[in-house]
C-alpha cells in the first residue's frame, strides 16, 4: 500500500471515529432530554463536544505526522497528539464546570462517556488489514 | 461543620485517587501498547504507516477510562452531590 492510499485510510478512520462520536453524543443528548429536560440536554452535548473538540485537534496533529517512516518519530507525533486532546479536553471541562450554571453533572459525565468510548467503534470499519 | 469538613477531605483524597489510579492505568496500558508498536514497526518497517492510524484508535480507547476520570474528578471538585446530602 502506498503512502498516499495509507494516508487516505488515516483520514478515512479519523472520520469514522469523529462520525461515531458524534452520533453517540446526540444520542445521550437527546436521552437525557427526554429523562430529564434541556438542561441535562445541554450538559450531554457538552459534555460530548469537550472529547469531540479534542479528539478532532488530535486527528488533525495525527494526520501532519501519518508520511513519517520512522517509528520513534510516528510514535512521539501520536504521544503529542494525545497529550494535546487530554489537555485540551480537561480545560473545556474546567470551564464548563466554571462557568454553566445550569448544569447537569451525571448527564454531562454520560456524554462525554459516550463520547470517549465510542472512539474506538472506527476500528471496526478500518479498511486496512494489519 | 465537622461533617462538612470530613465530606471535603475525603473527597479531596477521592479526587487524588481517581486521577492517580486513572493516569497509572493507562500509562501502564500505553506503555504496552508502543512497545508492541515498536517491537511490530522493527520488524516490519513497511507496516509503519498502516499501524499508526489504529494506534492512534487505541490510544484514544485506553485513554477513555481516564478522561471518564478527570470528568468524574471535576464533579467531585465543582458540583459535589455528597455535600448537598449536608445542606438539607
Amino acid at each position: 500500500m502506498s503512502t498516499l492510499e495509507n494516508q487516505q485510510s488515516a483520514r478515512q478512520m479519523y472520520r469514522n471515529m469523529l462520525r461515531w462520536q458524534v452520533l453517540a453524543t446526540l444520542g445521550v443528548a437527546l436521552l437525557a432530554g427526554i429523562l430529564a429536560g434541556s438542561s441535562a440536554s445541554i450538559s450531554a452535548l457538552l459534555g460530548g463536544t469537550s472529547v469531540i473538540a479534542g479528539a478532532w485537534t488530535a486527528a488533525k496533529i495525527a494526520e501532519k505526522g501519518q508520511s513519517n517512516m520512522q517509528a520513534t518519530a510516528a510514535l512521539l507525533n501520536l504521544l503529542k497528539a494525545e497529550a494535546v486532546k487530554i489537555l485540551l479536553i480537561a480545560i473545556i471541562l474546567f470551564v464548563i464546570f466554571k462557568f454553566y450554571h445550569s448544569l447537569v453533572p451525571f448527564a454531562l459525565i454520560a456524554g462525554l462517556a459516550a463520547a470517549a468510548l465510542f472512539s474506538g467503534a472506527a476500528l471496526a470499519k478500518a479498511q486496512t488489514e494489519v | 461543620m465537622e461533617a462538612l469538613a470530613l465530606i471535603q477531605a475525603y473527597t479531596g483524597i477521592g479526587i487524588g485517587l481517581i486521577i492517580g489510579l486513572g493516569a497509572a492505568g493507562a500509562c501502564i496500558g500505553i506503555g504496552i501498547m508502543c512497545a508492541s508498536f515498536l517491537e511490530g514497526a522493527a520488524r516490519q518497517p513497511e507496516m509503519i504507516p498502516a499501524l499508526q492510524g489504529k494506534v492512534f484508535l487505541l490510544l484514544g480507547l485506553i485513554d477513555a477510562s481516564f478522561i471518564i476520570g478527570v470528568g468524574l474528578a471535576m464533579m467531585f471538585a465543582f458540583a459535589n452531590p455528597l455535600l448537598s446530602v449536608v445542606a438539607q
